[in-house]
């Protein structure tokens, strides 16, 4: 019988062949590193409420790693991203997936000189950039750059994935194919992703930062866990008592988060699913804007010739607008969006 | 891969445009009780829409968000095809980015369809950089979801606008992968699942495959309002031919396949406005009419 198996290689004989790697840079992805992190975090159950300015000037740093859920037209931390633009942040290094216009308004704001990409709509700004080397990109994909940051939150150093491989992309990525040691076939594998800092909208927080997001997550959950800093922006504050009164409903629990920003409309202009619809003419003037060249114009309106959001929703788009947009929300699908 | 089906027998449409007969086109190919992986809105959303409510009822379809088996509140505002209430509504599983892309990966999500801006013989998609990477030229969205949907789901159905630029020997970025080089095994070589690759390409002119040999696009079906020798001039390379060296000839859109399409789905006509022409049916024949100045181009 033992003549049929197969030979197996020992401990000595094997080597872990890298076939092939991209030359794209990131973050060593250190888990022991980021545990030293996580050591230091406050566990007290302490109110953490605070103004939007306030929590992106505490906890947004230049050159910090940004990453947030969703996007700037589905509830997205839109107020938050404007707060960054608005202190002028520099040196961000952008993690997006989905992101329409979030990093094209970035890297026009001279926030941003890095991104792993994703998806954005990039427009003539970006192509701009990218050419006289102020903006350097590295590919991933949607999907490869939630797989990363599932391996952050799983405390990992890389993950594999069976994707990105054999495209240019890898090429510019962080991203190895490697022999897989179990079955010998060629496997991608991606580090791990640990932002500084994750900027997630939510449709309902208690001061402490327990949160409940309606309908799909995204990589919400993903981000809050790999993420040193968590800023959380909500529709609501609730009692922690409705929290535990209906546990299943937590998607982050209250010691990964460092600022609660209590944010009505945060998600504007886009749509917080079940709260309000996105707005329409907004959404195409920002797109418009981006195609067209027009970002330091979109962002003088709606971002530095207001000194908050608070005054934004109030002289720039009005209560008749909000309303509307909450209107066209309750007319139609709010099903499942409530507790 | 070109069925008859119930539209052979549905009151046929006289005015379309060209982008319209493509959603339609792409609607027939959709295989009743699969599931897809539908990239977000335009032609690939419309396409699986037209064919669940016509054609395959069965069907079960995802989206990048987590979003499950919806039953979407149409239309939906501009932009809002994902992670929003309407697209979501009566969903059987609200997920994650994650938890779609496991299903994908143990391989329950049959087919996927893509959009793309150019596209090789091999089926590589680029929707990154249209010129020299990083030099000159234009930087685009890049791939999103759809290099994972190129990449694990069993069979993927392109769109693309049928334009001698966007069919290159080489495209200028690979985004998605097709069948890479061309060679066999190249896909598993690059660490995808095996049994995956592009398996049809869908123009507004007419209906490619893949030659199971070599991975080269091959034309199967043409348009009936173009000729085989249109369709050949515009792309710089020539596809492969069926061994009967028969290229069918497609049915044009239906009353009802384009009543769905213009009151439910582009119904600001922002998907398929972006077409220059109108084909319209008039003494007999197809003719391509210029929108904008109504004005008839090329009676065939």
């Amino acid at each position: 019988m033992a003549d049929n198996l197969e030979r197996v290689p020992t401990v000595a004989e094997k080597t872990l062949r890298i076939l092939e790697e991209g030359q794209g840079e990131y973050s060593l992805p250190d888990p022991d590193v980021f545990r030293e992190w996580t050591a230091r975090k406050d566990r007290a159950m302490r109110p953490k409420l605070m103004t939007a300015q306030e929590a992106v000037a505490r906890f947004v740093a230049d050159g910090d790693y940004i990453v947030w859920e969703t996007n700037y037209f589905q509830r997205g931390p839109s107020a938050l991203i404007r707060e960054i633009i608005r202190q002028r942040k520099t040196r961000l290094w952008a993690g997006g997936k989905f992101t329409w216009v979030i990093v094209a308004l970035l890297v026009e704001a001279g926030c941003c000189d890095r991104a792993d990409m994703g998806f954005f709509v990039g427009g003539p700004g970006v192509t701009r950039a990218v050419v006289e080397k102020r903006l350097k990109v590295y590919e991933y994909s949607n999907l490869v750059m939630a797989a990363r940051l599932r391996a952050g939150a799983m405390g990992l150093s890389f993950i594999s994935v069976r994707s990105l491989g054999g495209t240019d992309g890898f090429k510019y990525s962080g991203a190895k194919i490697i022999e897989d040691p179990y079955t010998g076939k060629p496997t991608v594998i991606v580090p791990a992703l640990y932002p500084d800092v994750a900027l997630i909208h939510v449709h309902q927080a208690d001061q402490y930062g327990n949160a409940r997001i309606f309908g799909t997550t995204i990589t919400d959950v993903e981000s809050a866990l790999a993420s040193r800093k968590v800023i959380i922006s909500a529709e609501e504050i609730i009692n922690t008592e409705e929290i535990r009164h209906k546990p299943g409903l937590t998607k982050i629990p209250y010691y990964l988060v460092d600022a609660v920003v209590h944010q009505p409309f945060g998600a504007y202009p886009g749509e917080c699913p079940g709260m309000y619809a996105s707005d329409t003419e907004h959404v195409a003037e920002v797109l418009g804007a981006i195609y067209n060249d027009k970002v330091k114009e979109y962002l003088d309106k709606w971002v530095y010739s207001v000194a908050s959001e608070e005054q934004m929703l109030v002289e720039r788009v009005g209560l008749n607008k909000l309303k509307e947009m909450q209107r066209r929300a309750t007319m139609v699908a709010t099903e499942g969006y409530r507790s | 891969m070109i069925k008859d089906g119930p539209w052979k027998e549905a009151p046929k449409a006289t005015t379309f445009a060209e982008r319209e007969f493509q959603v339609c086109i792409a609607a027939r190919l959709v295989e009743n009780g699969k599931t897809y992986w539908v990239a977000g809105g335009g032609g690939p959303m419309y396409s699986v829409l037209i064919a669940k409510k016509l054609y395959a009822p069965d069907v079960v379809y995802v989206a990048e968000d987590g979003v499950v088996g919806p039953e979407p509140m149409l239309p939906f505002d501009p932009v809002m095809t994902l992670a929003a209430a309407r697209p979501s509504y009566r969903a059987l599983m609200w997920s994650t980015m994650n938890g779609i892309g496991d299903q994908c990966a143990v391989g329950y999500l049959d087919y996927g369809v893509l959009n793309t801006l150019q596209l090789d013989p091999y089926g590589n998609l680029n929707s990154t950089w249209i010129g020299t990477y990083g030099v000159e030229g234009r930087r685009f969205n890049g791939p999103g979801g759809a290099d994972t949907i190129a990449a694990m789901c069993r069979r993927v159905v392109l769109m693309m606008d049928h334009q001698r630029r966007k069919f290159v020997p080489r495209v200028d970025f690979i985004s998605s992968p097709g069948y890479l080089d061309g060679s066999p095994g190249a896909r598993e070589r690059a660490g995808l699942p095996a049994n995956t690759g592009p398996w049809a390409l869908v123009t507004n002119w007419a209906v490619f495959d893949f030659e199971e040999q070599t991975h080269h696009l091959r034309l199967r079906a043409i348009a009936p309002f173009v000729t085989l020798e249109q369709v050949l001039a515009e792309m710089t390379f020539e596809p492969k031919f069926p061994p009967d060296g028969k290229v069918e000839t497609l049915d044009p859109p239906t009353e009802e396949e384009l009543r769905i399409l213009r009151t439910e789905m582009d119904v600001n006509g922002q998907f398929t406005d972006t077409a220059a022409h109108w084909v319209v049916w008039e003494d007999g024949r197809w003719s391509l009419v210029a929108k904008e100045q109504g004005k008839k181009l090329s009676p065939l």
